[in-house]
């Protein structure tokens, strides 16, 4: 077939540039995680598994493992509920439609800052909106610099605000393509809303579901500015998840050495978990 | 290069020459005088170019240091690029920036700490010259191993500014103790006449602000966090009382704050104090400058006091510092040159870019009379006395958590940024621990940090 | 009957609403509050806009370069869209169309830009622009974001991509057309609603960057919108008026924007994106 060989070309000049843009940077991370640096222009000294040994007997590592776990679990799996219930609702025959789907993709297009910034202010803690809304239920303020759990909850849903709408996006698109008359069967044989959902929509949907997953799952886990932000890993850490020890480690508390040593552990978990993801739910199954 | 130079030419004659309200009138004007005069005859002149990082970045500032590079420009023919982030965020620029080979010549840095891990891994070259020429104010000059690395240009002083107007209607004066603070707090907060709904914002969360304005009290009460060894005193018998009485007086002064104080940041502190929500707010004479600028009448009613102890022994203010590094460039020779030109030249210029903010470091600069001929010096009068007693009075206590210890060293700057004290506040505010328990667990996070 | 229809219309409906007011209602009140002077904002409380005033754009359009700084979001948005389409659609097709063991591993690697904190990335992708002569330069700053925006691309296009089925170009071939030509005039314009939304995600993600930018660029009169309004975020004497008057200001043109295009956006979606 003619042309093969551009193609080959286009796809070395590809393989060369993501070597360049992003293998030479993360491999340069992982390096920094094997040397002793105060700083980023510190003379480095080689110290092995030093650093990993170090980050792995710290408890705060563990905690921030940990509260990692919850909030990027619990934030996938809001998104991925809400994005679909928001994805068969405006698929349905709503009112200015278009103008709701627009809508409904809105949180999507703010910058991260300031969504952080707006909701500080509908929550500040005298004047904030919600604050005013809390009073109506007999609360004076919302405690979410005070109360760790506040604070976690505050930045999950700040998270499944902003992101929900990209599992929407995916998934609509995803029902445009579930064919009508799978649904026009399963109705003839008497299937409940819940019965199609469960054994039409859902399996149709698989593909875009497992994309969907796993980015969300990647970006979720490495999320860092929505958490810092708002509140800076407090209050006492409640926060504190693994990339914010990591930037806390690398550029407040001159150890890069140990804070690479975070990032390179949190990556060889995720990689870990894209293999395992990947072996469950293939994403090449055809070829 | 030529590109990036005309863009900046443009940009510099494009703020000056436009409609907007120049914020400080005079040096703006002479700026964009001086912007335009210069716009044709220098593109030829550039052949080297010293590159600085700005970290004043309010609108004023920059245009003074650009007005400064302007002239050094016409006068040497050396280009002076300015470049501006956040101070905050300097630290990290500077690092890429020698990380990548392209460092920068001269750099604004914000603590200590960051000035020695550069100086130690050999990136910066002494000052020591241009230090020598100056006669400089008590607790700025941090010299490392006899060096200096550090041209400081501002104090940054915290302390608490407060309303006068309010303290004159109801005929109080500036609290000489913490009892007579509470009374104070109590007298204006209500919803009577000459009453605000609160007392004062005092930020408890982990984040800068609370580093920056809630310690003073404690300072003032003879805290320190280090003896002359580096040896963690602050959970020592003498130390702990002093550091619980501070403690029980924070918790106390909850009562005259917004609810909430953990979520208080910077804008709380300004917005608050200039919307009639709270009477005091800790602060800086940036919040006088900017009310000058925007409300002026009601910049004239703040007044403001140091930080007392609990019994009026001593006071304190929360030290800020800010100043200008060189560093270790094939330009190093330059910059010297420029640094030590713009100090005698335009220092005084870039001060009254916020004049009452920019608590000058060098004494010389209190008698100079072009430094005096700024008329917010003379109309804050009860301001700027106060900063200069604070340079003259032995018993002032001038201190802050990243400068703790008995000399200049990163140890104090990772306390700083380990959060270690505000969560002392917050074991204490949130979490009613016991005044023992907060101060051990302070003590013990500080030896962590001190020790790794 | 009747009524079961009426009463699930009011359903829907009322889902609509709330919908619409979960998603809507941060950014109205950001946009009144940007709007009000301080009485208002801190004392009194209203859901309604108003009291009208601009006293907190006039503050910050004093303190900042907004023009400037729009400018350059306007052209390191564009240039990382351009860049991100070429190279992404490229490398998607070539992916879709060429069998090979390993290919899987090349675009799975992709993935690793989204591994590591940013801030990691830039500074040794910094040093790289420097000796490339690249650095503090717009295109530095384009590239850079085409290192979160190109494995998106990449992701998303080879979806769409594998929708097409072979035969369709090959029979253009067969008609005389070169790959080329038969890949210009038949594939893309199929592909075209998701060659949008690539374009649409990849102008977000630069518009919106702000790590990235605090790295690459130094010079002031190149710096972009987030970055350059944060030089007055980070500065302390900004009050809630005007951060929230600053927060417009980045996302307006986004919000403008979206109004034309969100049409293309859903539809391309819609057209069966993501079918991975």
């Amino acid at each position: 077939m003619h042309g093969e060989r551009a193609l080959y070309c286009i796809f070395g000049v590809a393989t060369a540039l993501t070597a360049l843009l992003i293998l030479y940077p993360a491999y340069h991370a992982l390096e920094l995680s094997f040397q002793d640096l105060d700083s980023f222009i510190s003379e480095p000294v080689w110290i092995g598994f030093g650093n990993y040994i170090d980050v792995l007997n710290m408890p705060e590592f563990w905690n921030a493992l940990g509260r990692g776990l919850i909030f990027s679990g619990t934030t996938i799996t809001l998104q991925v509920v809400l994005g679909i219930g928001f994805a068969m609702l405006l698929d349905t025959t709503i009112p200015a439609k278009p103008l709701v789907r627009g809508i409904a993709v809105l949180p999507y297009l703010l910058p991260t800052i300031i969504v952080a910034l707006t909701f500080q202010w509908m929550l500040d803690s005298t004047v904030g909106v919600f604050t005013q809304g809390a009073r109506l239920f007999g609360y004076s303020y919302i405690p979410w610099g005070e109360n760790g759990g506040v604070a976690m909850t505050v930045v999950i849903l700040l998270s499944v605000w902003i992101w929900t709408p990209f599992v929407t996006l995916a998934f609509l698109a995803g029902l445009q393509a579930v064919p009508g008359e799978l649904y026009e069967a399963a109705r003839v044989d008497g299937a409940s809303a819940w019965q199609r959902f469960w054994h039409i929509t859902l399996p149709q949907l698989r593909p875009v579901l497992t994309v969907v997953l796993l980015l969300r799952a990647i970006w979720m886990f490495n999320k860092f500015d929505i958490i810092w932000l708002t509140t800076r890993g407090g209050p006492l850490q409640a926060t504190e998840h693994l990339p914010i020890l990591a930037y806390r480690k690398t550029f407040e508390l001159y150890e890069v050495g140990q804070g690479a040593a975070v990032s390179a552990i949190s990556f060889v978990i995720l990689s870990a978990f894209i293999l395992v993801y990947f072996y469950f739910f293939p994403l090449d199954e055809k070829e | 290069m030529s590109k990036l130079t005309d863009k900046n030419r443009k940009l510099l004659s494009g703020t000056a020459g436009s409609s907007r309200r120049t914020v400080i009138k005079g040096l703006g004007a002479a700026a964009g005088a001086a912007a335009i005069g210069l716009h044709a005859p220098f593109v030829h002149s550039a052949d080297k170019t010293i590159r600085f990082l700005n970290g004043e970045p309010s609108a004023e500032s920059v245009r003074a240091m650009r007005f400064a590079a302007a002239q050094y420009e016409k006068e040497t023919g050396t280009k002076v690029q300015m470049d501006t982030v956040p101070a905050g965020k300097a630290y990290e620029k500077v690092q890429a920036s020698i990380k990548s080979g392209r460092p920068y010549d001269i750099a604004t840095l914000i603590f200590v700490g960051d000035v020695l891990i550069l100086a130690g891994e050999g990136k910066l070259v002494p000052i020591n010259d241009i230090i020598k020429k100056y006669d400089w104010g008590p607790r700025i000059l941090f010299p490392m191993k006899g060096d200096n690395f550090w041209y400081p240009y501002d104090y940054n002083l915290c302390w608490i500014n407060c309303r006068q107007d309010l303290y004159d209607a109801k005929g109080l004066k500036a609290p000489g103790d913490w009892a007579g603070m509470m009374s104070n707090l109590g007298a204006l907060q209500g919803d009577g006449d000459g009453q605000l709904p609160y007392g004062i914002v005092h930020p408890i969360g982990s984040n800068g602000a609370t580093n920056y304005t809630a310690f003073g009290y404690m300072w003032a009460n003879g805290v320190h966090l280090f003896d002359d060894n580096w040896k963690v005193v602050l959970d020592s018998p003498e130390i702990a009382a002093k550091a619980g009485e501070y403690l029980d007086f924070m918790a106390e002064m909850t009562k005259y704050m917004p609810p909430a104080p953990a979520q208080a940041g910077w804008p709380n502190l300004v917005g608050d104090f200039q919307t009639d929500k709270i009477s005091h707010t800790p602060g800086t004479g940036r919040l006088i400058d900017t009310m000058n600028v925007r409300m002026p009448d009601r910049a004239a009613n703040v007044g403001a006091f140091l930080f007392p102890s609990k019994g009026g022994e001593s006071f304190a203010v929360n030290h800020g510092y800010d100043g200008w590094v060189v560093l270790d460039t094939a330009m190093s020779d330059e910059a010297l040159r420029f640094l030590e030109w713009f100090s005698d030249e335009h220092l005084i210029n870039f001060l009254h870019t916020s004049p009452v903010h920019y608590q000058p470091t060098r004494l010389d600069i209190y008698e100079d009379p072009r430094w005096q001929a700024h008329p917010a010096l003379e109309q804050f009068k009860r301001i700027t006395d106060m900063q200069k007693q604070v340079l003259s009075d032995k018993k002032i206590i001038i201190r802050s958590i990243d400068t703790e210890g008995p000399e200049p060293d990163v140890r104090a700057g990772k306390v700083f940024r380990s959060y270690a004290l505000p969560e002392m506040l917050q074991n204490k505010i949130l979490k009613g621990m016991s005044n023992a328990d907060c101060i051990t667990t302070a003590a013990n996070k500080i030896r962590e940090i001190a020790a790794g | 009957m009747n009524d079961i229809t009426l009463g699930r219309r009011a359903a829907l409906y009322g889902l609509v609403c709330v919908t619409v007011l979960y998603s809507f209602f941060p950014i109205y009140w950001m946009l009144i509050s940007s709007f009000r002077d301080d009485r208002s904002l801190y004392a009194n409380f209203s859901l309604l806009p108003g009291p009208f005033s601009l006293t907190n754009y006039e503050v910050l359009l004093e303190l900042t370069d907004y023009p400037t700084w729009f400018t350059n979001s306007i052209l390191v948005a564009f240039g990382t869209v351009c860049i991100t389409l070429v190279i992404s659609v490229l490398i998607a097709y070539s992916v879709t169309r060429l069998q090979f063991r390993g290919k899987m591993v090349v675009v799975g690697t992709m993935l690793y830009a989204y591994m590591f904190p940013p801030l990691l990335l830039a500074i040794p992708l910094f040093s790289l622009f420097v000796k490339l002569g690249l650095a503090d330069t717009r295109l530095s700053l384009m590239i850079s974001h085409c290192t979160i925006t190109l494995p998106l691309g990449v992701w998303l296009l080879w979806g769409f991509f594998k929708q097409i089925p072979m035969d369709v170009e090959e029979a253009a071939m067969v008609d005389g057309c070169s790959r080329l030509r038969a890949f210009i005039l038949v594939v893309l314009p199929l592909t075209l609603p998701g060659v949008l939304t690539v374009a649409i995600f990849s102008f977000l993600l630069s518009w919106t960057d702000y790590t990235f930018a605090l790295v690459m660029i130094g010079t002031d009169s190149l710096k972009t919108l987030p970055a350059g309004l944060d030089t007055m975020v980070g500065s302390y004497e900004l009050r809630w008026g005007e951060l929230m008057a600053g927060s417009t200001l980045i996302a307006l043109p986004l919000l403008v924007m979206f109004m034309f295009l969100s049409r293309y956006f859903i539809h391309g979606l819609s057209a069966g994106a993501l079918k991975g």
